[in-house]
Order: C-alpha cells, then structure tokens, then sequence
C-alpha cells in the first residue's frame, strides 16, 4: 500500500477536527457551554456580523501598525547591532535576554502612558514583535559569509555597493523568517492587549461574550483570531518560499560527473 | 618609493613584467599578539606566464594573493602590477577566483559574472555580450540561467573563473581554486584551465597544495617555507605545451614532484 502523502494527511486531519468540532457538542458529550458546535459558532458570527466586522477592522488597523512598528525598528536596531561589532557586544546579550521576560507584565504601564485607546495596543504589540525581527536581522547579517563580502571587494565594490548587494540580499531570507515570527507576535500582542483592557476589537469581543457566558461567540471570536492568525502566516510563508529558493535548495549538492560530460579534455592515464 | 624606484629600474628582463614584488614583508597584528606571517619575499611574474605558488598551509600564501589582489596592504615592501602599484582592488587589473565558490547564491550564473560589470554601471547590453562570452569561454554556454545550487562544485568554479576575467583584466590571481573539488573533477578543471589561459593569454599566478596539479599546470613553481612564508625555491618546469595527463607519468614529472616535495619538506 501506497503511503499517503503529508499533505493529504494534513488536510484530512483538519476536516476530521472540524467534523468532530461539529459532531462531538452534538451528542451531548461536552455540554455547548464549554464547547459550541461549528455550526452554533458560525451561526453567533454571521447573526452578528456587523460588530465582528468592526472588531475586525479595529484589530486589522492596529496590528498593521504594530508590524510597521516592530519591523521597521527591528531591522533597523538589528542591522545596527550586527552591523557595529560594538554595538553588538554592548546590546545583543541585553535584548537576548528581554526577549525571554514576559513582556505581558509590562502592559499596565503601557495604558497608563498612552491610555486604553489604539495607541498603547500598538505600541504593546509593536514591542512584542520587534524582538524576533531584530534578533533574526541581526544574526542574518552577521552570519553572512566573508568569503562574499571578500569576493565583491576583490571585483571593486565599494561599502554602499557591499551594502546593497552582499549584505541585504544575503540576509533577507533569515530577516523574512524573523518578520514571520514577529509578524504572529504583534498579532498575539493585539489580541492580548484586547483582551485585557480595551473597549474595540476582537480580544475585546472575547472578554465580553465570556463575561456573559455566551460561548457561541466567544468561539465566533476566537475562530476569527484563528483564520487570522493562519492567514498572516500562509501569506508569510509563502513570501519565504519564494525569496528563499536558492537558501533551501542550497544543501543538496550536485554530482560532479555533468564537468566530466561538459569538458572534451583527453582521460587521465 | 626609493624601492619602487628600484623596482622599475631592474625591469630589464626578456619579456614584459606583469607582477613585480619587491621587500615585501607582512606581519598581523591579531588577538595572540603579532604575527609574522610573510618575510622578504621577492619574486617577478612574466606577463603570460603561469606561475604556481606551493607551501604548507598557514604560510601566508593567501596572504600574498590578498596583497597582490589590492584586498589587504602589506606592512612592509612594494608591489607591481603591469608598472603600477595596486593601492586598492581594481578588477580590469586583476581578476581574483578563491577556492570556495565565492559565488552570490540569489544570483544566476549570468548574473554572477555580469556582477563586476553591474559595479561600474555597464550598460546592460555590453553585460549581457561580455557574460555571455565568459560562459561559452569556460565551457558553459546554455547554463547562464542555473543558480549556484543547480551546478556542480566544478561548474561553480567555472563560473567563477568566468566572473574572474569578465573584465578581460591582464592578471588572473586564483587562490587553491580546485581544492574543494574531487579528483577526477580537479584533473579536468586544470586541463581546461590551461586551455582557457593558452586562449586568453593571461598571466596566472595559482596557489595549490596539490604538487600533481602544481607541476602539470605551472611554468614556474615558486615554493615557499612555513611561517613566516619565504620563497625558498624556484623550479622551472620546462615540460613541453600543450601539458596532457600522460607526461604525469614521465620521470621528468615525477622528479620535478619530488624536488617540490623535499622542499617542503625540509621547509617545514
Ligand atoms: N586577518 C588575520 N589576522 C591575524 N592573523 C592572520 C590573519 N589572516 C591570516 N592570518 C595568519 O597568517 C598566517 C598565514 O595565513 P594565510 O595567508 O591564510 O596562509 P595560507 O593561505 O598559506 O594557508 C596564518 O598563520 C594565519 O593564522
Ligand atoms: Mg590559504
């Protein structure tokens, strides 16, 4: 018998969940209080389209930001610290070790500075993701193979042209893998901060619907977080592929027999 | 400059000189302290010639390349290339192909070799035309279009051959360029690396710890001791051209190998 390939796998795992999802509050085996069927949430969903598609746009709208935020300071602070030795030895070992503090606890300081609005879920959720998008900007440039930089000086290049293209093109694929975990971070972080203080968007919605125990559209809620959540990282994943070509093809080496075949030169003795 | 001075006024040998380095000494200055790693070398490349330079491993052979590519400053001596000394790297000098294949991986091979060209701003037929040319000299017309990572070990350092001489510099410095590949490949790669250098008529000046590859490529091995790196023997090798694989079997080839070898051996 054939083995199925993983693909097919994943997708009847994710049609099994789903069925099962529907199935299982159906017998009465887990009361609807703590698990809604499918069908019940996205029945909760559309009846309330309206507020969940405005709390979708207020989370869009932040966690936009937020990526602009966490991206746009992640390469710059990490094309810094691994561009300046100094700089490196100075900061990397201190953002090592804050990426690994719960930066949660920091919130309530956030929204006494800048108030339960937008702006501190922002700025919470922009600090969340711009970690992993530093630390992989960072370690992409320094990782770059001297040997490169060393070649294109020996063909004339001069710093900005290193810059330009050596080092950028060279650290793109570990920036884009840092982009996509800190892109699911500032997403997190939104929600998170919806979640705890907030008066919009659907970290918002979750706590409401909890606080008066109506499952169905906390799950609604939830399951939009979900879509959301996969959707970003599909799209991420997929950028990666397409930039990143020559990285995981890389590995694979090819045999050397096609110099045997190109070249007319007489056989060894 | 009184060396410099000098150096032009002893050029007085048969053919033009392509590589004239006079004094010159080079000492790092690293983490353990000071290194010495080249002292008073002297040597003198004819144009056309193919000059290979052997010795063991850490005695400053990439070093000297580096210095005669403009990529690192010696602290101590002179250096000619063509009757001008090279402050700096300059590409339609010196070509340079290192032994890992230094080629960028998010580039095809065309682009690779057009990369030298793309420094300058050539206008983008001419890069096209040159590369192009590049690829069919090293053997691999119809291949312009593969990535790195679709070629082999020795189709990558065709292109980088290529890419070494894209701007038809006089000069072609290659640093252990075989080295990574197998043997059968590195045997191959040689004998068209010879074709590419009778066909070109470029001055070549290649370092090897293979005494098989120094010999069957080379006019004139230059040896040199351990660190700190001196020259300490010059061996002509007056073996006839074009070099096939069958005079490696001749005891001319194996006593030159020898000499080599002793050397070496006694340098170390
Ligand atoms: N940038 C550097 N700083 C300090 N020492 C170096 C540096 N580059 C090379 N060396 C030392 O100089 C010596 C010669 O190195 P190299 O020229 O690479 O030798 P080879 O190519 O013959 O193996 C070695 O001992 C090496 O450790
Ligand atoms: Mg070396």
């Amino acid at each position: 018998m054939r083995r199925p390939r993983p693909v097919t796998v994943r997708r009847l795992l994710i049609v099994a969940v789903l069925v099962l999802w529907e199935a299982v509050p159906q017998t009465g085996l887990i009361p609807e209080l703590l698990l809604p069927s499918l069908s019940s949430t996205l029945r909760a969903l559309i009846a309330d389209w309206d507020k969940y598609g405005e709390a979708l746009l207020v989370t869009l709208y932040e966690v936009s930001l937020a990526m602009l935020v966490a991206c746009g300071a992640g390469i710059l602070v990490g094309a810094l610290v691994g561009g300046l030795k100094p700089l490196r030895d100075l900061l990397l070992p201190v953002f090592s070790s804050l990426y690994a503090v719960p930066i949660v606890i920091l919130y309530p300081i956030f929204t006494a500075w800048l108030g339960i609005g937008s702006e501190a879920k922002i700025a919470f959720a922009g600090v969340y993701g711009f970690f992993p998008v530093m630390l992989s900007t960072a370690a992409g440039i320094r990782t770059i193979d001297p040997q490169l930089l060393l070649a294109a000086r020996a063909m004339g290049a001069t710093v900005p042209q290193q810059i330009g293209r050596v080092v950028i093109p060279a650290s793109i694929p570990t920036v884009l893998t840092g982009l996509r975990l800190g892109g699911a971070l500032t997403i997190i972080g939104v929600v998170v901060s919806e979640m705890l203080t907030s008066t919009a968007g659907i970290g918002y919605l979750v706590t409401r619907y909890r606080t008066i125990l109506d499952s169905a559209h906390v799950f609604a809620a939830v399951f939009m977080i979900l879509v959301l959540s996969i959707l970003f990282d599909t799209f991420a994943r997929y950028i990666e592929r397409r930039t990143m070509v020559w990285q995981t093809a890389g590995r694979r080496e090819r045999t050397d027999t096609a110099d045997r075949r190109l070249t007319t030169a007489p056989a060894p003795v | 400059m009184q060396r410099l001075a000098n150096l032009s006024a002893a050029r007085t040998d048969a053919g033009p000189t392509a590589i004239e380095v006079a004094g010159l000494s080079h000492v790092y200055d690293g983490r353990e302290g000071k290194v010495p790693a080249l002292e008073d070398i002297a040597m003198t490349v004819g144009a056309g010639r193919f000059v290979v330079i052997v010795g063991p491993s850490g005695c400053g052979k990439t070093s000297l390349l580096m210095m005669l590519a403009g990529l690192r400053r010696p602290s101590e001596g002179a250096i000619l290339c063509n009757g001008r000394p090279i402050p700096s790297p300059d590409p339609e000098r010196v070509g340079v192909v290192f032994q890992e294949a230094s080629l960028f991986p998010w580039l095809s091979a065309q682009d690779n070799v057009e990369f030298p060209l793309a420094l300058r701003h050539a206008p983008r037929a001419e890069r096209r035309r040159r590369a192009t040319d590049m690829l069919d000299l090293v053997g691999l017309q119809g291949f312009g279009g593969r990535y790195p990572h679709e070629l082999s070990g020795g189709m990558k350092q065709r292109v980088a051959i290529a890419r070494g001489l894209v701007q038809d510099p006089p000069v072609l410095l290659m640093d252990e360029p075989f080295a990574a590949l197998d043997e059968q490949t590195r045997m191959t790669m040689g004998h068209e690396l010879l074709r590419i250098w009778s066909q070109t008529l470029k001055t070549v000046v290649f370092i090897t710890h293979s005494l098989t590859e120094a010999v069957y490529l080379a006019d004139e091995v230059l040896v040199m001791s351990a660190r700190p790196g001196r020259i300490i023997d010059r061996i002509a090798i007056a073996l006839p051209r074009p070099r096939t694989y069958d005079m490696m079997a001749t005891d001319t080839f194996g006593r030159l190998r020898d000499r080599i070898w002793q050397q070496i051996r006694t340098a170390d």
